[in-house]
């Protein structure tokens, strides 16, 4: 009894010391308000809420602005390596690129805050992950609850031509990085197996190997290409549709279920995998003019606070373990196993080749 | 001594100064950036690095050409099925484009049809709307079980599913593009139409000319060179435009050269964007030079002699009710409807309902909600729309004044300098930024622009890099209008005034611009429409403090936010609408030059 007690008591010491450490340092504070203003490019446009929070917390102006993944690494590209002053810190997403292209350069830096540094796992410290986010295959659950497939060879199947909707790999990096993972040995040794299981002979390849097999299939079986991944939710979820359909996309866009009258349901035990999750990262630039206001942005989007906007709903799983995730959602150590992971090494020497195969994809 | 009295006699001309600055700006505009592009074909950029093996930053290289040009299918799906099939579309909204623009444009200037001055407004409804908009009401209607989600309008009202070919890719594409751009024909063509003098007409009546031979031999070959003008405005505006084949040929994932230069451009691989976008340039440049070698053989049209005060109206008889009633169907099919849709659209919650209990103010005056579309406010108490609209209303002002002013100086200078080879440079200079693809503009603008040149600082991130694009981007239409105006004006007008010994200003501003003044006046009200709508110009432009409406409206549309989208474009047609009357009341004029009246 006693022990329990002490026990709490000691908890609640520890707890309050990380929060005493969790604040900022009031010099970075003063500093940023001498700045008085932070320019963020995100991939996310939950950042106008989280900024405006923070413009009332602190007083200081953000500029945030939204762009898509390619977009943004353009800009950067761009304005970090003529030296023109745009960004002070960026949310980025697409590692293939983001590694290849703006952190071997040097023109992001990263910065981990101090009060952080015990918080956040270390591997997720270099480059500072943001948030995860999960793209996984969500069907219409009007007329039933029960996951829809359970193998993902089944989509290549005459039974499913024209009823699955993907948004072009074309308009999102992470699209595409997807679809280059499965090509890789670990994932398509998993994809031969599946095609085993699901039909008792071994698969034969008309291309290179298990991964592009499925890729190949998967598109030619009258895949329909969406712009957005909300207009894609839309057309799965809305009620009274006669087919049955299922689409791959941000899992975080049946937060529209109640509001626009649709029904969505993940189907989180799919083999070999249910969907992919990516990182979103969080870095300065090389020339940010507000360094101080941005690392203290940084600091802020990392606490419980500064994530409001993205925690009160499922599908986004920030970098830092204290913050809680929606109750109706599952941490990422549950998604882990069942989604496919980018990999940046293998991502940049493979995703051009990958990108060149989809393009010669026809229906 | 003799060539310095050759070179005073020279520039004692005006449209000899104008002729001399002009070639001199705008070869650093327009050809600097050419090679530029060029150069940039054969260079392995930052995002390469993943697809050109073992190569640096800025190295030279063949890899963009060999790939896009010379890799059997893939060389195929990625370069010559998307050039194919931009060519067919772009012929095909063309013809819509001339047909439609030009029956109606013959029906307000010479008929007595009924309804004229409502037509006339509102048949230009849909070159204000920025392209895509017309794309989505087009998928709002007939969108099918294809892509799921709520049934289209069309279907949901008839019961009739609409079939694939219909809703995606080449059909609805053309028609889209073709209707988009109907209202150039509209403008360019009826402007000469109604500015024809109609004595031709009646000499050929009065010797007996059946009016189908009138038409072939006497009203087609006038307007022949605006028609040529059209198709080629209208052939390389859809060879360029983007946001309409993505919309409606991404479902059955049909492909357009720009489709791909979008991609590369943002992608892994700009390298092939910019041979994409040479080989549009090329393309364009092709039709300039059958443009030019038809305006070359004949010699000259003058067809305005002063204004023309007598239009005898073609008396459509019996066919006027059935011709009025076809005429008011299609431009509200084609101009109301959507407009319709999108007032609609803008007040629905849950899509595809349009039950009164899922109306809402939610998207104009609603505070945000977290269930949709992020806690985005509704637009009126958006703070970012009205920065972006401002924006753009500043925008399109200044360029409208600049190209107006320097286009119609251009079509002055052409005209007179007609003959010489500084002339005809100067046309196809005027002319030539027209042809390059606005997005590949774009970006080769950023390149140049981002690092200081000579006394010149870097302008990336200023209002004025994008009011110098958008004047060189849009000069065409204001010299094309100059052009027309000038070459219908007799050159004894000037000379007359010439004699009389009054100043050149006073001869332009007195005399030239009041005669021609709907045609140079469509050259400020083109640029200031053209640059309301543009999103491919600009959006490698746009940096967080000068970003524009379109781009927020394209942003709302490319996330399926449609109500705010909507709701956006619903602002800019008012507003274009709005500043169109203003200046009608002012002056007399108007996007439709007025042609109904």
């Amino acid at each position: 009894m006693k022990k329990g007690r002490m026990l709490a008591l000691a908890l609640l010491l520890f707890v309050s010391m990380v929060q005493v450490f969790a604040a900022p340092s009031q010099e970075l504070i003063d500093a940023a308000k001498k700045e008085g203003k932070v320019v963020v490019y995100s991939i996310t446009s939950r950042i106008a809420n989280a900024a405006k929070a923070f413009e009332t917390k602190y007083g200081i102006k953000v500029e945030a602005y939204n762009l898509k993944d390619g977009e943004l690494i353009e800009k950067v590209t761009r304005e970090v390596g003529g030296n023109i002053s745009g960004a002070d810190f960026v949310i980025c997403q697409d590692s293939g690129r983001v590694y290849g292209q703006l952190i071997a350069t040097g023109y992001l830096v990263n910065f981990v805050p101090d009060s952080l540094k015990n918080v956040i796992p270390a591997q997720y410290q270099n480059p500072l992950v943001f948030q995860f986010i999960n793209k996984v295959f969500i069907f219409n659950s009007e007329k039933t609850q029960t996951p829809v497939i359970k193998n993902v060879w089944e989509l290549t199947e005459p039974k499913w031509k024209g009823l699955v909707q993907f948004k072009d790999p074309k308009l999102e990096g992470v699209n595409a990085n997807f679809l280059t993972m499965l090509t890789s040995p670990e994932w398509s040794a998993k994809l031969a197996k599946a095609y085993e299981d699901l039909y008792g002979k071994k698969l034969v390849l008309t291309t290179k190997n298990a991964g592009y097999e499925w890729i190949k299939r998967f598109f030619q079986n009258g895949l329909i290409l969406g712009n957005s991944d909300t207009t894609i939710s839309e057309n799965i979820g809305i009620k009274g549709q006669k087919a049955q359909t299922l689409g791959l996309f941000v899992y975080s866009k049946t937060r529209y279920d109640a509001a626009k009258n649709l029904a969505l349901l993940p189907m989180p035990d799919v083999q070999p995998f249910s969907g992919f999750m990516y990182p979103a990262f969080l870095q300065m630039t090389k020339n940010a003019k507000n360094k101080n206001a941005a690392k203290l942005f940084i600091e802020y989007l990392l606490t419980e606070e500064g994530f409001a906007p993205w925690s009160k709903d499922v599908g986004s799983y920030s970098s830092n373990p204290t913050i809680k995730i929606d109750p109706d959602d599952k941490p990422v150590s549950y998604w882990a196993p069942r989604l496919v992971f980018e990999d940046p090494a293998f991502l940049f020497e493979n995703r051009a080749d990958v990108e060149e195969f989809v393009n010669t994809l026809s229906n | 001594m003799k060539t310095a009295n050759r070179l005073k006699y020279f520039f004692r001309k005006p449209h000899n100064i104008i002729l001399v600055l002009l070639f001199v700006s705008l070869a650093f505009l327009t050809l600097v950036p050419l090679f530029s592009l060029i150069r940039d074909t054969f260079i392995v950029h930052p995002s390469e690095i993943m697809s050109v093996r073992g190569a640096k930053i800025n190295d030279v290289t063949l890899f963009h050409w060999k790939k896009v040009l010379l890799d059997g299918t893939k060389s195929f799906k990625l370069f010559y099925e998307p050039l194919w099939n931009t060519l067919k579309v772009s012929l095909f909204s063309s013809i819509i484009a001339i047909f439609l623009g030009g029956s109606f444009a013959w029906l307000v200037t010479r008929t007595d049809m009924a309804f004229k001055p409502f037509i006339s407004v509102v048949f230009i409804f849909p070159y204000i709307m920025p392209s895509w908009t017309l794309a989505m009401a087009w998928l709002n209607f007939f969108r099918n079980k294809l892509i799921g989600g709520a049934p289209g309008l069309f279907t949901a009202l008839t019961g009739i599913e609409t079939a694939n070919w219909f809703a995606y890719g080449i059909f609805p594409t053309s028609v889209v593009l073709g209707l988009h751009y109907a209202p150039f024909a509209y403008i360019l063509i009826g402007g000469i139409l109604r500015n024809m003098d109609a004595n031709l007409e009646e000499a050929a009546l009065i010797l007996k000319a059946s009016r189908a031979k009138i038409i072939a031999r006497i009203n087609l070959p006038i307007i022949m060179p605006a028609i040529l003008s059209t198709f080629l405005l209208v052939f390389s505006s859809t060879m360029s435009a983007f946001a309409v084949p993505a919309f409606l040929g991404t479902p059955v994932r049909f492909q357009v050269l720009t489709t791909q230069l979008y991609r590369t451009l943002n992608g892994l691989n700009p390298g092939y964007g910019y041979i994409m976008a040479v080989v549009m340039i090329v393309i364009g440049l092709l039709i300039l030079a059958v443009n030019q070698w038809y305006l070359g053989k004949r010699k000259s049209f003058v067809t305005v002699t002063g204004k023309s005060s007598n239009i005898s109206f073609i008396k459509l008889k019996k066919m006027r009710p059935v011709i009025s009633g076809a005429a008011l169907f299609i431009v509200a099919a084609i101009a109301i409807l959507p407009l319709l849709t999108f007032v609609v659209e803008s007040f629905i919650l849950a899509p595809g309902n349009y039950s009164f209990s899922n109306l809402t103010t939610q998207f104009w005056v609603g505070l945000g909600r977290e269930d949709i579309g992020g806690g985005e406010p509704g637009i009126l108490l958006n703070k970012s729309v009205y920065i972006a609209f401002w924006n753009s209303l500043k925008l399109s002002a200044v360029v409208a004044l600049v190209v107006g002013t320097v286009g119609g100086l251009a079509g002055y200078a052409i005209v007179r300098g007609r003959g010489k080879k500084l002339s005809a440079i100067v046309n196809n200079l005027a002319f030539f930024p027209y042809l390059l693809p606005s997005m590949a503009f774009g970006a080769i603008y950023l390149s140049m622009f981002a690092k200081p040149i000579g006394f010149f600082p870097s302008l990336y991130g200023t209002f004025f890099l994008l009011v110098l694009i958008g004047s060189v981007k849009y000069l065409p239409f204001a010299s094309r209008a100059g052009i027309n105006a000038m070459l219908q004006l007799s050159g004894e007008i000037e000379e007359a005034a010439i004699i009389m010994g009054i100043p050149w200003r006073k001869r332009i501003t007195r005399i030239l611009f009041p005669i021609q003044k709907s045609s140079f006046l469509s050259g400020y009200l083109l640029p200031f429409i053209s640059c309301m709508r543009e999103l491919a110009l600009f959006v490698l432009l746009i940096t967080p403090a000068n970003r524009v409406i379109t781009t927020l409206l394209f942003q709302y549309n490319e996330k399926g936010w449609n109500q705010w989208a909507n709701g956006i474009n619903l602002l800019i047609i008012i507003a274009v609408l709005s500043i169109n009357l203003l200046i009608n009341k002012l002056t007399g004029a108007s996007i439709d030059k007025g042609i109904g009246s």
